[in-house]
């Protein structure tokens, strides 16, 4: 059987006085697709930057593909992850071209000036899966916010990485553009087998198409896998007291239904992507 | 008028040509990454701060490029190392580095022999004066800057786009921003032989700027910034000639009004293309 894709052993970060996280243990297989949810400064962000090397946990480890993340497999290891991390506005003051942009995900071309430049069907078949590929030749500048996103998305699958990691990748989405990209990463997962791990705030609206989802705020407060109830406490201790869980959708990971049977139970489907956990002091 | 003729026929004036133009080749093609990396008044602090150098160099009887140019490259990998680090900010640290070091030329000048120091030369650039020492160490800080620029243009360029992703798949950013920093501070020195001290940013950060509206990407911009530095470059040089104005402030002076030219004229097309849209 091959080593998981993503394995983390009580990983802790921040001072031990005040985790930022702590006691987090997580495998992932190739092909699985984890969702993880929590409130603001729960500590989802820096999850995936110790995933990716980008910070070094205080306690714990990291195997990638079953070896450990260290200085030296770090080129290798990370060459078969690639990381969408949360939009910021500062990066789009440069002059450049979306398939530029795309061509910055492969490991080719950041080679010397005089190497030539990655195969362009490469780049155009990211942006077509992004839907993308008519503004190839498009200034990245004059895109719209959701736009450069999937410009964005398309730099992170260019290279068909083992693992991919998405910080919030439907923030400047629209609802069907959410919707497309969640069947997108869940067909990646299926035939290409890539393990995938996206924070995301809007659980009911990831629910249908991931595998798990894991609870986080500090730690993992319940990892749970499709169809799976989440128990109302969990909401509870991750959200605080002044929230209440309310059900919408047949497949959603965590609701349950009025009567407290889980809705996966339920007969008949309802329509998805409303929102589970409301209260007022998240 | 003076011609071209009697330019190209002073001695002075030919002699300076060659290195002009070879500051002008490498000081706009980093000028791009100055601009990508938002590394403009890095560049003021780093050539304020070789005044040290130069008063070491001054002080010890030692050769002035070099030891300017170890300085340079010495505060620019220190602010690069400072930078990341918490407390202190890069904008706070060139502060500090390019009073304390400058401060420190002026001690170091004030003991020397009046007549060992062109001051003024070193403050405003003396390009009519290269010596066959400068013209060598001209040509090895070119040839460094211009090979790591070839090596190196196409991460650099998207580190500054995002820095992040790209170390996230596992590039070595920081040693890519260290090697930035030290061509950065290279580049310095051998634009202060030109325009001096104080006015080598203009050098550093102009043609880039110039060039930014009207490139689409990396190859675009540096060929622009490339062109309208030689020629700004040139045409300085020939109008210091012909008024007998000094060679640096009137490059810098001509490299201000391509900047003016090229911001207007960007603007007048959009605005034109703009108003037939509406009507």
């Amino acid at each position: 059987m091959s080593a998981p894709a993503i394995r983390l052993n009580h990983i802790a970060f921040g001072p031990p006085a005040a985790r930022i996280l702590d006691h987090i243990d997580l495998q992932l297989d190739a092909g699985h697709f984890l969702g993880i949810v929590g409130p603001n400064g729960a500590g989802k962000s820096t999850l995936l930057h110790i995933i990716c090397g980008l910070i070094e946990p205080d306690e714990g480890h990291i195997d990638l593909f079953g070896e450990c993340l260290s200085r030296n497999s770090r080129k290798r290891l990370l060459g078969q992850l690639r990381f969408l991390p949360q939009r910021q506005d500062g990066i789009a003051a440069m002059p450049i071209r979306v398939h530029h942009v795309v061509a910055m995900g492969l490991n080719a071309a950041h080679g010397p000036l005089w190497r030539k430049n990655p195969q362009r069907d490469i780049i155009e078949q990211a942006l077509e899966r992004t839907g993308m590929a008519a503004h190839a030749d498009t200034d990245f500048r004059a895109l719209s916010g959701g736009q450069q996103q999937r410009v964005r998305l398309a730099r992170a699958l260019v290279a068909s990485p083992r693992i991919l990691l998405l910080d919030e990748p439907a923030a400047a989405l629209d609802s069907p553009a959410q919707d497309k990209l969640y069947k997108l990463l869940r067909k990646l997962c299926d035939e290409m087998q890539m393990a995938i791990v996206m924070v995301e705030h809007d659980i009911a609206a990831i629910s249908d198409y991931v595998d798990s989802v894991a609870c986080l705020n500090r730690r993992i407060h319940h990892h749970a896998m499709h169809g799976e109830t989440i128990p109302e406490q969990v909401w509870h201790d991750m959200y605080g007291d002044h929230m209440h869980v309310m059900a919408h959708d047949a497949h959603c990971i965590g609701c349950e239904s009025n009567e407290g049977v889980p809705n996966d139970a339920a007969p008949h489907e309802s329509t998805p992507h409303k929102h589970t956990p409301h209260g007022t002091g998240t | 008028m003076t011609g071209i003729d009697d330019f190209l026929a002073s001695v002075v004036m030919r002699e300076a040509l060659a290195p002009a133009t070879l500051i002008a080749i490498v000081a706009s093609s980093i000028s791009v990454m100055v601009l990508a990396h938002r590394l403009a008044f890095m560049t003021v602090g780093v050539s304020h701060a070789t005044l040290a150098g130069l008063g070491f160099a001054v002080a010890f009887s030692l050769p002035l490029l070099p030891s300017a140019a170890f300085t340079a490259v010495a505060v620019a990998l220190i602010l690069a190392l400072l930078s990341p680090k918490r407390g202190i900010n890069e904008d706070a640290a060139t502060g500090v580095l390019f009073a304390g070091a400058m401060a420190l030329g002026i001690v170091l000048l004030s003991g020397a022999n009046r007549h060992d120091v062109d001051l003024f030369g070193l403050l405003f650039g003396n390009i009519l004066m290269v010596s066959d020492e400068d013209r060598f160490w001209l040509q090895c800080g070119s040839a460094v800057a211009m090979i790591s620029l070839l090596w190196l243009a196409k991460p650099w360029w998207s580190m500054a786009f995002d820095s992040t992703s790209m170390r996230a798949m596992g590039l070595p950013v920081q040693r890519y921003r260290l090697l930035l920093y030290a061509v950065v501070g290279l580049t310095v020195v051998m634009c202060v032989k030109l325009a001096g001290i104080v006015l080598t940013a203009g050098l550093l950060v102009l043609p880039a700027a110039s060039a930014w509206l009207w490139g689409r990407g990396l190859i675009s911009i540096w060929v622009i910034s490339l062109l309208l530095s030689l020629g700004g470059t040139w045409t300085g040089l020939y109008i210091s000639y012909v008024f007998d104005w000094p060679s640096g402030a009137t490059v810098v002076l001509v490299l201000c009004a391509v900047f003016l030219v090229s911001r207007i004229s960007y603007w007048l097309i959009h605005h034109k293309e703009t108003l037939r849209r509406h009507h």
